[in-house]
């Protein structure tokens, strides 16, 4: 079932399109990231379907029914600020119950609602505190709370952990991606960081100047990307420019390609625009190190990070720097030559910048 | 370059003798048992208290001022804060003119403002036999105040909060008085208390536009004074100060941390 659409949706301000034509559908209990540098207009879809700003063009439709004019307290949306936009004035609990007031609902129920709300977001102990005296964490769960307890039929979220330090940002992803599980609601999370809308959600829209560039799984975004900046975007990548040897199916995927050195690289992805050369992406993580002399390809390590869990190679080659994930167990220093090992069956081919790929 | 604290100490005490020693002197003069204005005084008695208490002249200058003062106020905390709304969250190029526009009675000689709507009252035929010139001018005068306060109790705040209510299913009107009017309270405090305080002590105002009939009480004190020199206006004067330490020290108590 959808619960979200957004038809070819535009935003005009003045002279400039900040929304070229939005069109995404967004099922019944979906968990969706809107990832994208500054000013790609995340922000900007997310207020339209809020009803804060008017759209230009197009509809936005809830349930198929187009609510494009209606206004934001007639949407049944819950919201999340970056800045919290708690209200000062009002202790946590008065924060919870004030959309509850706005529904009418009688005082009994409205503490109940409030209580089972605070206890999911552990709370309690808090009831009369003013947002001021909560850390950035505790308001973050107090404005997830107010957001919730209204039991809307859809959870916005304008970049809620920009504000929290890294730890804390990590705890967060997993308890919001927790209690929108066990809540079951349809939820849009606008963010700029990959890592975070990888790890929590079910598909991530990739949007670029004020369209989408690709609307997919964070597994299918991050190993077959639609664009060479889409790749660039959600992770590292390299791009490796390779002559074709041999076609097998252009459309179904079978490319014999060559290394410098001459050892050949089979790709078996799709490639259907393949003409002469190919550029192909290889995640860090699918390439590994090994003894020179061995691999695929040879180069020297032209500098070597250790970040605990693991190490970042930089390996000078004929193909260029490339970046290479490895083991800390591995006993590689800087200025050693290595050979390199191609993942071959992850490999993807980048679809020229112009003409998207079908 | 570092100035001994003693100094310090001396030049501060100086300061408040010179902003306040006018002040000490005229409540001390409202205490003269003497007949004339005179200081120090001579002897002490609360006789022009009691000569000024039987004055229907300076009790009708204090009734028509304040209620002047009242209502200018509030025309002024209704424009003002729409003002400041509109300069903070919506204006756009156009904020820059928008906050001069609003500051200039402050800004010009008071004077001008004055001699400028007079001269405007009367191109429009209505002249100031109406009392609508004089209520104009003081809105104009208190207006800056109630903007100026308005305006730093928003500013800082972006509108999230506001959204936020209107999500949470507040109408535009809801969200106003439930959300934004308690945050801006301390601001629209501090602001009618100045305004008041202006508009019950302007002069240049109120004597270039305030027709025939009933006067303001600064004017009733001045048209007093050129005839009269008694201990009388010295007691009006005091009483007149007590009603702004008053308002002052309310405002201040009831909003002075949170503002
Ligand atoms: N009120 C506005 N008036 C004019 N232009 C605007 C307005 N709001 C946004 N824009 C423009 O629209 C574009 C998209 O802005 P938007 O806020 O949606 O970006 P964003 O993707 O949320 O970026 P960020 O990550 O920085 O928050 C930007 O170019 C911005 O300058
Ligand atoms: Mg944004």
């Amino acid at each position: 079932m959808t619960e979200v659409s957004l038809r070819a949706l535009q935003k005009l301000y003045g002279k400039t399109l900040a929304l070229k034509g939005i069109s995404l559908d967004v099922a019944h209990g979906e968990f969706v990231s809107l990832l994208g540098p500054s000013g790609c207009g995340k922000s900007t879809t997310l207020k339209c379907i809020a009803g804060f700003e008017e759209v230009s063009d197009g509809r936005i439709c809830f349930d198929n029914k187009d609510i494009s004019r209606k206004l934001p307290e007639d949407r049944d949306i819950g919201m999340v600020f970056q800045s919290y936009a708690l209200f000062p004035h009002m202790t946590v609990a008065q924060n919870l119950a004030f959309g509850l007031e706005m529904r009418r609902l009688s005082k009994s129920v409205i503490a109940e609602r409030v209580a089972k709300a605070m206890e999911m977001v552990q709370l309690t102990p808090y009831a009369d505190r003013f947002p001021k005296a909560l850390s950035g964490g505790q308001q973050q769960r107090v404005a997830l709370a107010r957001a919730l307890v209204i039991e809307p039929a859809i959870l916005l979220l304008d970049e809620p952990l920009a504000n929290l330090d890294a730890k804390l940002r990590n705890e967060m992803r997993g308890f919001i991606r927790d209690l929108q599980k066990r809540v079951g609601i349809t939820t849009i999370y606008v963010t700029h960081d990959q890592d975070e809308a990888m790890t929590m959600s079910d598909r991530v829209v990739v949007m670029f100047d004020g369209e989408i560039a690709q609307a997919a799984t964070p597994e299918e975004v991050y190993d077959r990307p639609a664009s060479e900046r889409v790749a660039r975007f959600v992770g590292n990548a390299n791009i490796l420019e390779l002559p074709v040897m041999a076609v097998r199916d252009r459309a179904a995927g079978g490319f014999d390609l060559t290394l410098p050195g001459g050892t050949p690289l089979h790709l078996a992805a799709p490639a259907p625009w393949a003409n002469g050369a190919l550029r192909v992406m290889a995640r860090p993580e699918q390439i590994s190190l090994t003894d020179p002399g061995f691999g695929q390809l040879g180069g020297r390590v032209a500098k070597r990070y250790f970040s605990g869990g693991h190490v970042e190679y930089t390996i000078d080659t004929d193909c260029g720097p490339l970046l290479v994930l490895g083991p800390t167990t591995q006993a590689v220093h800087e200025g050693d030559a290595v050979g390199l090992t191609f993942d071959a069956s992850r490999l993807w081919p980048m679809a020229p910048e112009s003409g998207a790929k079908p | 370059m570092q100035i001994a604290t003693p100094v310090l100490a001396l030049f501060r005490v100086c300061i408040y003798a010179f902003l306040l020693a006018p002040i000490v002197v005229v409540v001390l003069a409202s205490f003269n048992a003497g007949n004339f204005l005179t200081f120090p005084p001579q002897g002490l008695s609360l006789r022009w208290f009691w000569t000024f208490l039987q004055n229907d002249v300076f009790l009708d200058a204090i009734a028509y001022s304040a209620i002047l003062a009242a209502a200018s106020t509030a025309v002024s905390l209704v424009i003002g804060t729409m003002a400041a709304l509109y300069f903070v969250r919506h204006a756009g190029r156009e904020a820059e003119t928008v906050r001069v526009g609003v500051l200039l009675p402050l800004i010009l000689p008071e004077i001008l403002t004055a001699i400028a709507l007079l001269f405007f009252f009367y191109e429009i035929g209505i002249g100031t036999e109406h009392k609508i010139a004089l209520f104009t001018g003081h809105v104009l005068m208190t207006l800056p105040f109630v903007f100026l306060n308005v305006t730093t109790s928003l500013q800082g705040r972006d509108d999230s909060v506001e959204l936020a209510a209107r999500t949470l299913g507040a109408s535009r009107y809801t969200a106003f008085r439930r959300i934004t009017l308690p945050l801006i309270a301390p601001g629209l405090a501090t602001g009618a208390v100045f305004a008041f305080i202006i508009s019950f002590d302007t002069f240049g105002v109120s004597f270039i536009l305030k027709g025939t009939g009933s006067a303001p009480l600064p004017i009733q004190l001045y048209d007093y004074l050129r005839f009269n020199f008694t201990p009388e206006a010295a007691a009006v004067s005091t009483v007149s100060i007590l009603l702004t330490l008053v308002l002052v020290t309310a405002a201040d108590l009831l909003f002075g941390r949170k503002a």
